[in-house]
C-alpha cells in the first residue's frame, strides 16, 4: 500500500487507456507519454498496461507502507527515497516505511512512477485509467491527494532481482531538446488557405499554460480559412465544420491550433487540419508551458514506420530487462 | 403539418483521409443530410459486423465516419480499400434498423440555463435578449412559443454522440425547409448547466455533465444521458444511454413534472419512457409527417 | 545583516498576485510573513495553485510582475 502525503498538482493513476467506447464519447485516457510509462513498467517486470501514477509538473510524497519494487521515468523530477537521492529510469527497491518525494519537473512535464504488481485500482470499463471529467476510473476518478491510499498489485518475490536495472542512456530521451512533433496534414486542411497550412508548419508554437490532458493549445501566428457558403449544419464561423469525430492527437482550428490528447472531447464542429503521429504524441505531452513547439509533416507511411520503431525499440528494452532478471 | 416528402441528396465521392498512422477519416459530405447520416451509420454497422482485424473504434458522426486501428495490424490503406467495397456495396433504399423511440420531458426557460445564458451575454450575437428569442427571431417565428413549437413538433434523431460521454447531437425529422438552423456562440461560454438542452448549427443537443459549450441554451431536461455510477436501471449495461440512430422526442413539461421526474432520477428510480421500433428511411422520406406521428403513437 | 531568501515558483504557469483581479495583493512589499501564508497563484492547467512561503520574513520585493509567465523554478519573490 501507498499513502500519499502530498498528491502534486495534477497526479493521476492511468495504463495505456480504454479502448471500445469513443463511439460514446468516451476518449481513452492512458498515459500521456506512453514511451516512458511502458518502460517504467517494464523495470519493474510489469506488462505494458500496467496501472502507474502519472504526475505532472510536481511530484507526489508518498510512504510505502509494504516493501516494493518501483521505477521512475518520464520528466526529472528529483526524486529522492528517505532523503537520497535515487537513479531514474532504474529499477530501486523500496522498504516498507520508506519515504518516496518527488520534487518539480526540471526537465519534461510528466513523471511516471511504476510498482511492480502495478497500481491495483477497479477497471471501469475494462482499463485503470483516471478520466476526470467524469470522476472515472483510477483513485476515485480524481486526481490523488493527502491521504489517499493506493493498493499495489501482487507480484512474485523475484522481482527483487531487477533492483539496480538501468536502461541504456541513449533510451532515455532528452527533454530540453526541442525536437520537431511530426504530424500527418489532412482531415479538413483544405480548409485552410495554402499560406496558413505553410504557417502551420513554418512556426514556433507556444505551449499555452490551459494546455493539459484535454488539450495542447498552441500561441502563435494566425491561421486563415479559405472563403466559402458555409454547408447546411455547419454553422457560420469559416473553422465551422459539420461535427465530425476528432481522431487522437489531431489538430483542432477554433482560432489557435488546440492538440487533442488523451482526455480529448472526441468530437465537435471545427476543422480539424492534421494528426500529431502516435510515435510524437509522448514528446509533446513532455513540453512544458511556454516551450515552443514546431510541427514536422510527414507522410503516412513515416508515420507507422515511426510507430514500428518506437515499438521495436520497447521490445528492445523489455528483452534487456527480462535477461537482467 | 403539411406532409411534404424528403428527397434524399446525392452525395459526392467519399473523401478518405489518414488521422496520422492510427486513424482513417471518412467524409461523406460537407452538409448534412440524413443521407450522409443514414450512410455513415450504414457503413459503420457493415464495418462492425465484418469485425476488421485491427479496427479498435469504429465511429458514425453526423456527415462522416471515423475509425481508428492499430496500423502494425492493418495498414491505412488496405482497410481504405475495404471501405470503398464496403461503400459501393451499400444501398440505402431497401436498408432499416432497429432503433428505439425515447420520451425525453424538457423545462424550456428553466431558471438554471437562463441564469448561464445571461451570464455570458457579451459572448453572444444578440446581448439583449435570450437565446429562445435569438432563435425564434433569426428563424422567422413571431414568438418565442411558436419557435418551441416547431423545436417539439416533431423528433430529433440520434445522429452522433461524442464530444464528452453521453452527449447526443440530434437532426430534427423534418424535410429540409422545416429545420431550424442557429449559429453557435460567438465566443464558446466557460460554463453550461448539466442537462441542458442546446441548439447550433442544425443541432439539437443535451450537455451530460458542467461545462464549457458554445450551443444556445433553450432549457433543460430533468433526465440523465450519462450515468457514471450506473445506479439508473436503464443504464445497467452502460453509463451512457442515448446511441446513434435513437429518436428523442422532446416533450414541453412544467416545473411541477420537472421536480416530481428529478425526485425520482435523484432516488434512482427513474426509468426512460422508450420503445423499441423498426425505423426505415424509405418509409419516412416518403411521408416524414405521417411516419413520425406512426413513432409517436407507441409512446402513448 | 539580514538574510535574503527567495520564494522559487514550482511549476510554469501565469502569476497572480491577487486572488481575483478586484481582490487586494495577497501580500505588498513590506509586509511580514509566516511560513505557509500564500503570497501568490500560479495558473497552470485551468487551476490555480497557491505559492507559499517557506519561511517566515518580509516581503522586500517582488522579482516577476503580475500575470507575468513564469518558469518551474524561477524565484517570484524575495524575502528578508
Amino acid at each position: 500500500m501507498i499513502e500519499i502525503e502530498e498528491g502534486g498538482i495534477a497526479s493521476t493513476v492511468q495504463d495505456l487507456g480504454r479502448t471500445g467506447h469513443y463511439h460514446i464519447g468516451m476518449p481513452p485516457s492512458g498515459a500521456m507519454d506512453r514511451y516512458a510509462h511502458t518502460v517504467a513498467n517494464y523495470l519493474v517486470g510489469n506488462d505494458a498496461d500496467a496501472a502507474t501514477v502519472e504526475m505532472t509538473y510536481q511530484g507526489i510524497t508518498a510512504t510505502f507502507r509494504d516493501d516494493a519494487v518501483i521505477a521512475v521515468t518520464g520528466a526529472d523530477m528529483s526524486p529522492s527515497l528517505n532523503g537520497e537521492p535515487i537513479d531514474t529510469w532504474a529499477t530501486v527497491a523500496v522498504d516498507a516505511g520508506d519515504e518516496l518525494e518527488l520534487a518539480f519537473a526540471t526537465e519534461g512535464a510528466r513523471a511516471y512512477l511504476a510498482v511492480a504488481g502495478g497500481i491495483d485500482v477497479a477497471e471501469v470499463m475494462d482499463s485503470r485509467s483516471t478520466y476526470t471529467l467524469v470522476g472515472i476510473g483510477g483513485h476515485e476518478g480524481r486526481g490523488l491527494e493527502e491521504g489517499d491510499r493506493l493498493s499495489i498489485g501482487d507480484a512474485p518475490a523475484e522481482r527483487r532481482e531487477l533492483v539496480g536495472t538501468r536502461i541504456d542512456n541513449e533510451d532515455v530521451p532528452d527533454y530540453a531538446d526541442e525536437d520537431t512533433v511530426r504530424i500527418v496534414l489532412g482531415l479538413m486542411s483544405h480548409r485552410l488557405t495554402d499560406e496558413a497550412k505553410e504557417t502551420l508548419c513554418d512556426s514556433e508554437w507556444t505551449v499555452s499554460p490551459e494546455a493539459d490532458r484535454v488539450g495542447y493549445r498552441l500561441e502563435g501566428p494566425d491561421l486563415e480559412f479559405e472563403e466559402r457558403e458555409q454547408p447546411f449544419g455547419a454553422g457560420t464561423d469559416p473553422s465551422n465544420v459539420v461535427d465530425l469525430g476528432y481522431p487522437l492527437g489531431s489538430i483542432q482550428v477554433p482560432q489557435k491550433p488546440i492538440v487533442l490528447m488523451q482526455d480529448a472531447v472526441t468530437g465537435g464542429g471545427y476543422a480539424t487540419v492534421g494528426t500529431v503521429i502516435s510515435a510524437d504524441r509522448g514528446l509533446l505531452a513532455q513540453r512544458q508551458t511556454h516551450k515552443t513547439v514546431t510541427f514536422e509533416s510527414v507522410d503516412v507511411d513515416e508515420a507507422i514506420d515511426a510507430r514500428r520503431d518506437q515499438n521495436a525499440r520497447l521490445e528492445e528494452i523489455r528483452a534487456d530487462i527480462e535477461g537482467e532478471e | 403539418m403539411d406532409n411534404e416528402r424528403i428527397t434524399p441528396v446525392d452525395l459526392p465521392e467519399p473523401r478518405y483521409e489518414y488521422g496520422a498512422d492510427d486513424h482513417v477519416f471518412v467524409e461523406l459530405a460537407e452538409e448534412m443530410s440524413f443521407t450522409a447520416n443514414f450512410k455513415a451509420m450504414a457503413i459503420t454497422q457493415q464495418v462492425a459486423e465484418r469485425d476488421i482485424d485491427g479496427v479498435v473504434e469504429n465511429c458514425p458522426a453526423n456527415a462522416s465516419y471515423m475509425l481508428r486501428i492499430d496500423p502494425e495490424i492493418i495498414h491505412p490503406d488496405d482497410l481504405i480499400a475495404e471501405l470503398k467495397e464496403i461503400e459501393s456495396e451499400i444501398d440505402l433504399e431497401n436498408y432499416d434498423w432497429e432503433t428505439r423511440i425515447i420520451d425525453v420531458p424538457v423545462l424550456f426557460e428553466d431558471p438554471w440555463t437562463h441564469e448561464t445564458l445571461m451570464e455570458f451575454r457579451e459572448r453572444h450575437q444578440d446581448p439583449d435578449g435570450t437565446d429562445l428569442e435569438y432563435s425564434a427571431e433569426l428563424n422567422g417565428f413571431d414568438g418565442v412559443e411558436s419557435f418551441i413549437d416547431a423545436f417539439v413538433g416533431a423528433p430529433h434523431l440520434v445522429t452522433m454522440v461524442g464530444f464528452v460521454p453521453g452527449l447526443p447531437w440530434c437532426f430534427q425529422m423534418v424535410p429540409r425547409n422545416q429545420q431550424l438552423e442557429v449559429p453557435k456562440y460567438v465566443e464558446p461560454r466557460t460554463d453550461t448547466p448539466s442537462r441542458a438542452v442546446g441548439f447550433g448549427g442544425a443541432f439539437s443537443v443535451i450537455y451530460p455533465v458542467q461545462g464549457a459549450g458554445g450551443y444556445q441554451l433553450y432549457g433543460r431536461t430533468p433526465i440523465e444521458v450519462l450515468d457514471t455510477e450506473q445506479t439508473l436501471p436503464d443504464f445497467r449495461d452502460s453509463m451512457v444511454f442515448p446511441n446513434p440512430g435513437d429518436i428523442l422526442n422532446y416533450r414541453r413539461i412544467d416545473r411541477e413534472e420537472y421536480d416530481a421526474i428529478r425526485e425520482e432520477v435523484e432516488a434512482g428510480t427513474y426509468e426512460y419512457n422508450y420503445e423499441n421500433v423498426s425505423f426505415s428511411p424509405e418509409e419516412f422520406f416518403e411521408s416524414p409527417a405521417e411516419y413520425n406521428e406512426q413513432l409517436m403513437e407507441v409512446l402513448e | 545583516m539580514t538574510e535574503k531568501t527567495t520564494i522559487k515558483s514550482p511549476m510554469p504557469g501565469i502569476f497572480y498576485r491577487q486572488p481575483d483581479p478586484d481582490d487586494p495583493p495577497f501580500v505588498e512589499p513590506g509586509d511580514t510573513v509566516e511560513a505557509g501564508d500564500t503570497i501568490g497563484l500560479v495558473e497552470v492547467m485551468k487551476n490555480f495553485h497557491d505559492i507559499e512561503a517557506d519561511s517566515s520574513g518580509t516581503v522586500s520585493e517582488f522579482l516577476v510582475e503580475n500575470e507575468a509567465e513564469v518558469e518551474a523554478d524561477q524565484a517570484i519573490v524575495e524575502l528578508e
